[in-house]
């Protein structure tokens, strides 16, 4: 087992390339994983984490990775894309250097990844990518779709429960630079909550845009909750849970939280000290976990059946299970640290829906 | 008229123009306040014809709620402006710099009264740093701003992820409550910019930051020091983006190192509809009231017509050429 950080590990590939190709005399095989690295046959993971500056679980992806990886007795190597596209792309020639059978990765600055995607083809190493697709590589991703519909028919229920379904205005806290994925977790809410409670008036759904973060759905929201003044009972449904809690914070700021509950997405606001008490609940992704997924596709072509490729959001290769849970739900869902270490120790096969969600328990 | 004459003058004997003032009494004032607030009242005019329920209190409490943080930030731009220093492009990370420090030292269990000073103080120094770069380095306001505007997300990235303002804190009922039937925060905006706009007007300190925008020149040849006054303007422009910061804060539970971003636009349009010259030394804080209600208007406005809020972006950038369209041909025609 090798986790190597990135800049000694640049400095040892370097060195090792100049020596080996001081030996070799330039030579060197470019298939399956058997470039520059010494190959004993022990199955290689190759795993670029992201590196974004605000998203602790995308180096939490590669713990979990390294962890699943040990329990299956295969080397592994780490590295980091550091959000930089040039970095990712001398990421891969390293990967290849190290003779790596297989690389997982996240990549937030996908333009690189076509020149990228060519390395790997003609080195015929396998990649299997998080949430950004290319053409080629495994996706692995949340099913938005699903996401969305999850969200919706929470919410929707909680409305049935609580109001009897008497809701006057739904809002739609979307992100449309999201595109498809907007669509599908918005639209989806939307169709969902129609379907809980069919006897919503067609114009009684509003949507605006609130770029998936508070700040801007806050700026945009009262004027939407001030060109529906007669509207009592309020369902908020958003792109993700800030687009959701600026909604509601708006609406508190317009004496409008007397009747209005919010079904977030992704989960980034449901737990803590502040959760605003109006949202009801959020669909947890668990970010973190998606390595546990992806090693479906991993063991397979460890063992030498080579699934095929799927490489789309419609079409994904493994969808991760969206987790509906209520805020009370929410606050016993331990902390992204505990939900690390319990998928390292879990039996192979178990992802984090299997083991946090509330409704995988039953 | 002539300007005084002091012993450091170099030229004692030419006459001179008078560096220009505050226009708070002037014609050019008045007729700018009378345009926007008449602008403003077709606005609602026709937005109430389309749909009566315009005209209620819910609009009011969107409209105020709006202006605050943006009123704020748009005295801290009027300053920079007015004082001959172009734009200051970097007041998002100001404004989110400063409601980071108030809220870590909230959560941090210190006094309200320290947290909310510490905002603007952050302000003041983030504005420091900006005003001895452009002073001491003779650099383009705009270019050094821009640049510093980059560098600081970049910094406040690697401080902080997002930040959270403490549920049960003071501040955060502050920002929840309200005063007189309006937004708790709508009040000191309006208190600002009505103090500013005096000060600005009346004061030797106000006097002394218009002369040296409208004409530096003149205002050395006064003995007025250029690199002292620009380094106030950037220091006080900061500090007041710091109070706009505590401000932010108390309304918004979370944020994220760029949530400021989205009030570059509001805050510049506001500044040059208001008659705040780009060339400096001319501007009156008052009209700068009604602009950013103006401008505030509009997104809600939009959302009782149906549209996109994206519109609302299309519209202030709109007035945001045409205000500095017709900031152009004034500058021409007194050119004349």
């Amino acid at each position: 087992m090798k986790h190597v950080p990135h800049r000694p590990f640049t400095l040892a590939a370097a060195a090792l390339t100049a020596a080996a190709l001081g030996l070799t005399g330039c030579s060197s095989e470019g298939s399956g994983g058997g470039g520059g690295g010494e190959d004993d046959g022990t199955f290689t993971l190759g795993f670029a984490v992201g590196g974004q500056p605000d998203a602790d679980w995308q180096d939490l992806q590669g713990d979990v990775a390294q962890a699943l990886a040990e329990q299956r007795g295969w080397d592994f190597v780490e590295l980091s894309n550091d959000n930089s596209e040039a970095t990712a792309t001398t990421n891969a020639d390293l990967f290849i250097q190290e003779g790596v059978d297989l690389v997982m990765m996240f990549n937030g600055q996908p333009s690189a990844n076509p020149v990228i995607a060519k390395k790997y083809e003609d080195a015929g190493i396998p990649v299997i990518t998080f949430d950004i697709a290319q053409e080629g590589w495994y996706f692995v991703g949340v099913d938005n779709a699903a996401a969305g519909t999850a969200g919706g028919t929470a919410l929707g229920e909680v409305a049935k429960a609580e109001w009897d379904c008497e809701v006057d205005l739904v809002i739609s806290a979307e992100g449309t630079s999201a595109g498809q994925i907007n669509e599908w977790r918005t639209g989806n809410a939307r169709e969902a909550v129609a379907e809980v409670c069919p006897d919503i008036p067609e114009d009684a759904y509003v949507s605006y845009e609130a770029d998936g973060n508070l700040t801007t759905s806050l700026q945009n929201a009262p004027g939407v909750f001030a060109a529906n003044p007669d509207a009592e009972n309020i369902l908020v449904v958003g792109i993700n849970d800030q687009a959701v809690v600026g909604a509601l914070q708006a609406a508190t700021q317009l004496g409008r939280d007397d009747n209005i509950m919010g079904w977030g997405q992704d989960g980034g606001l449901i737990t803590g000290d502040n959760v605003d008490p109006n949202l009801a609940g959020s669909v947890m992704y668990f970010l973190e976990g998606y390595p546990a997924f992806a090693f479906e596709i991993a063991d397979a072509i460890a063992a030498g059946d080579v699934p095929e490729v799927k490489d789309t959001g419609d079409d994904a290769a493994v969808s991760v299970k969206p987790c509906p849970v209520s805020q009370e739900e929410a606050a016993e869902v331990p902390s992204i640290d505990e939900r690390v270490a319990a998928l390292a120790d879990a039996e192979q096969g178990t992802t984090a829906y299997d083991l946090f969600c509330p409704a995988a328990a039953g | 008229m002539t300007a005084p004459v002091t012993a450091a003058d170099p030229a004692p004997s030419r006459p001179r123009r008078r560096p220009p003032r505050a226009d708070a009494r002037s014609s050019a004032g008045l007729r700018d306040a009378l345009t926007i607030a008449a602008v403003w009242l077709l606005l609602g005019t026709v937005t109430a014809l389309v749909r009566p329920d315009f005209l209620s209190t819910q609009t009011l409490l969107a409209v105020t709620f709006t202006m605050a943080v943006a009123g704020v930030l748009a005295v801290s731009q009027g300053l920079v402006v007015i004082s001959g220093g172009l734009l200051d492009l970097s007041l998002p990370v100001a404004l989110i710099l400063s409601a980071w420090v108030t809220v870590s030292l909230l959560g941090a269990g210190l006094p309200t009264i320290v947290a909310v000073l510490a905002g603007p103080l952050t302000g003041a120094a983030w504005g420091l740093l900006n005003g001895l770069i452009i002073v001491y380095g003779k650099l383009n306001p705009i270019i050094v701003t821009l640049a510093t505007g980059f560098g600081g997300l970049a910094i406040m990235l690697v401080l902080f992820k997002s930040a959270q303002i403490p549920s049960g804190s003071e501040l955060r009922a502050f920002g929840l409550g309200r005063t007189l039937g309006l937004p708790n925060v709508f009040w000191p905006m309006v208190i600002l910019i009505v103090l500013t706009g005096l000060a600005v007007a009346y004061t030797r300190w106000g006097r002394r930051m218009v002369a040296v925008g409208g004409n530096a020149v003149a205002a050395k040849a006064r003995g007025l020091s250029l690199p002292r006054t620009r380094l106030a303007v950037f220091g006080g422009a900061g500090a007041i983006a710091g109070f706009a910061g505590v401000l932010f804060c108390s309304v918004n539970p979370s944020f994220t190192p760029n949530a400021g971003a989205g009030f570059q636009l509001i805050v510049i349009a506001a500044v040059i509809l208001a008659g705040i010259s780009l060339s400096g030394g001319k501007g009156n804080f008052l009209v700068l009231l009604l602009s950013v209600g103006f401008l505030s208007t509009i997104p809600v406005s939009i959302a009782f017509f149906g549209l996109p809020p994206a519109w609302s972006l299309v519209f202030q950038g709109g007035l945001l050429i045409l205000a500095v369209g017709i900031d152009g041909y004034r500058m021409r025609r007194s050119a004349r």
